[in-house]
């Protein structure tokens, strides 16, 4: 990669922070109106907004699982009358896992800008959307179990039950975007600080031409990303629980004293950057991923119950249970592609915002901030009824 | 530079919209429509009295846990309270009956007594009867209907055969149903011009793709 030197860099980077700041802005507005456009189905007034998309990509996603969603009462009916036709119901639940996930569902939206906030690992990613997928399928399997096939709960019980779930799940994810908007805003305040100070500013140099890439970068910001390094360690200490999503830049110095070994950082760059078992296994590892796991896959999927409902009405339970996780297995494929791309999206931006000094990080760290918003507009819009992702139909 | 930087952080933005913003959803629930348009003596409109069906996955679910006598049938009485159900969460969505006599709106009241539902055990599924009356019977020249849920999460359509029948219209009226029609390329494009959360007030793509009734009686 060949980098231009760049003179003026500074309104650049003014210019670069402006677009940052409008980018959470319009995430956030985008939310809102796309929840608008949803309407409210508590009695609150509907805007006069037209029917879901039905054009382009989307619209063809939309077509394709509302068909795919239609073939299976057919062919529960049909593997009750003959067993072996449950693999081609097999092979459509997870056809429609893999493009339900693409529609509706907050799910994706939660993970992927949990990902954004907290400069989470691909690696990561990929085991946050399986496991939530698979949780979300086992609350319907949990639910339908206890509910349908053992109390014998009518349907609108299992929609009471289901409404419950909901208001825990998106009160926990706005807990997620809480606590995240506390320790990224903090990070950007003290950022933003940081590059007050004249020593900062005499920093923000900005690197000639780097033929090798990244390692190269590196090496080079070290220097100028000092300030920030002593920050993070400050915050790491105050706050164990969020010691290794401080990622962002910090990342790479971080990694050199875990390892006292520079070569790292190549590694550290987020990309080609395998999640290393420490990471995930270490402390907070887990246990700060779990929340979001739970607060995502505590919902279950309106179309799993039903079909669950639907298999046990026919005797064939079990049918629906497997049924029922490999839709989760299609969900997690595409959750985890959405996730990769979020990851990807980040370190490339942060590729850019690396070579322009302090003010590239401070960017960064504003569009963590706007993640830790985005989700925490997510939960409300979800918790208020604003936004409908999917809904149980009472009818 | 600033362009590629700009590109990244709009790289990032993407990401975040196909994420967030297509907060549309697929149906759950399928429902064929058949409606009757009912006219008074003095040839005014009165109400609507609509006959849906339910899919067979969505009437095997609400069913679920409904006690009756004889197994796998239901008679109207043990599906009273259902029906209750149906009545009372369908008037939060306005019974998705939108109708306008000679340009305006007309306004429906809640459904008169006497709605119930129907088991077919051989199709297993329900049909929901229920009549909307007219907060004002109204004599129009141009009268339509619609039926559609604006979040599409009930999909309508109207049966094949038979979708609407006028009940004691006056002689000359003249009935037409427009299906749910194939997005022009004209349209589509206009569409794909728009931001994922953008609307435009010219496009009313909900009514375009409804069911709709037209009578005109001139």
């Amino acid at each position: 990669m060949s980098v231009k030197p760049v003179v003026g860099g500074r309104p650049v980077v003014h210019f670069a922070l402006v677009i940052a700041a409008l980018a959470g802005l319009m995430l956030v507005a985008g939310a809102l109106d796309a929840a608008l456009a949803q309407g409210g189905p508590f009695g609150a007034p509907r805007a006069q907004a037209p029917a879901p998309p039905m054009g382009g990509v989307l619209g063809w996603i939309f077509a394709k699982q509302a068909e795919f969603y239609r073939q299976f009462s057919s062919l529960i009916r049909a593997a009750k009358a003959d067993g072996s036709a449950a693999w081609g119901l097999f092979g459509l639940s997870f056809l429609y896992g893999v493009f339900h996930a693409a529609g509706p569902g907050h799910g994706k939206a939660v993970i992927s800008s949990y990902m954004v906030a907290n400069e989470e690992t691909w690696g990561r990613g990929v085991v946050l959307s399986f496991a939530s997928a698979l949780l979300q399928a086992l609350v319907a399997v949990v639910l339908v179990g206890i509910a349908a096939a053992l109390l014998n709960a009518t349907a609108a019980t299992m929609k009471r039950a289901v409404d419950l779930i909901e208001i825990l799940s998106y009160s926990l994810i706005i807990l997620i975007g809480v606590r995240l908007l506390w320790v990224k805003g903090r990070v950007f305040l003290t950022t933003l600080r940081t590059l007050h100070r004249p020593a900062a500013v005499g920093a923000a140099v900005t690197p000639a031409h780097s033929p090798h890439g990244h390692g190269h970068h590196d090496h080079q910001h070290d220097h100028a990303h000092d300030h920030a390094h002593a920050h993070d360690h400050g915050h790491a200490h105050a706050d164990h629980d969020h010691d290794h999503h401080q990622h962002c830049d910090g990342h790479a110095h971080d990694h050199a004293h875990h390892h006292h070994d520079h070569d790292d950082h190549a590694s550290a760059w987020g990309h080609a950057h395998a999640p290393e078992p420490e990471e995930l296994a270490g402390p907070g590892g887990w246990k700060r991923g779990l929340s979001a796991i739970v607060a995502v896959g505590l919902r279950p999927c309106s179309g799993a119950i039903l079909v669950l409902v639907f298999a046990l009405a026919q005797g064939l339970f079990w049918t629906g249970v497997v049924s029922t996780f490999i839709m989760g297995l299609g969900t997690a494929i595409t959750v985890a592609a959405i996730a990769t791309i979020a990851v990807f999206a980040k370190s490339w931006a942060k590729r850019f915002a690396d070579t322009r000094s302090g003010y590239g990080m401070l960017v960064m760290r504003g569009i963590e901030a706007g993640a830790a918003l985005v989700i925490i507009g997510f939960g409300v819009l979800l918790l208020t009824g604003y936004m409908v992702s999917e809904r149980m139909v009472g009818l | 530079m600033i362009y590629r930087f700009c590109l990244s952080v709009l790289a990032v933005l993407v990401g975040a919209a196909i994420t967030g913003g297509a907060a549309s959803a697929h149906p759950h629930v399928w429902i064929t429509v058949k409606s009757e348009l009912v006219y008074a003596p003095d040839g005014s409109v009165t109400g609507v009295r609509h006959a849906w069906t339910f899919d067979d996955m969505f009437s095997v679910f609400a069913l679920q846990g409904l006690d009756s006598k004889k197994k796998g049938e239901y008679t109207r009485e043990e599906l009273a309270p259902l029906a209750d159900v149906n009545v009372t969460s369908l008037k939060e969505y306005d019974f998705f009956t939108y109708a306008k006599a000679n340009g305006g709106k007309l306004e429906f009241n809640d459904p008169q007594a006497g709605y119930y539902l129907d088991y077919n055990t051989k199709e297993s599924v329900l049909t929901l009867f229920f009549t909307l009356p007219l907060k004002a019977p109204v004599k129009a020249k141009d009268l339509s209907l619609e039926v559609y849920d604006r979040e599409y999460f009930v999909d309508f359509s109207f049966a094949e055969k038979d979708p609407v029948k006028l009940v004691g219209a006056p002689a000359q009226c003249k009935l037409s149903v427009a299906r749910p029609q194939e997005m022009g390329a004209a349209l589509s494009q206009q569409l794909s011009q728009l931001g994922p959360n953008q609307r435009d007030p010219s496009l009313t793509v909900g009514a375009e793709f409804a069911n709709k009734i037209l009578v005109k009686c001139p």
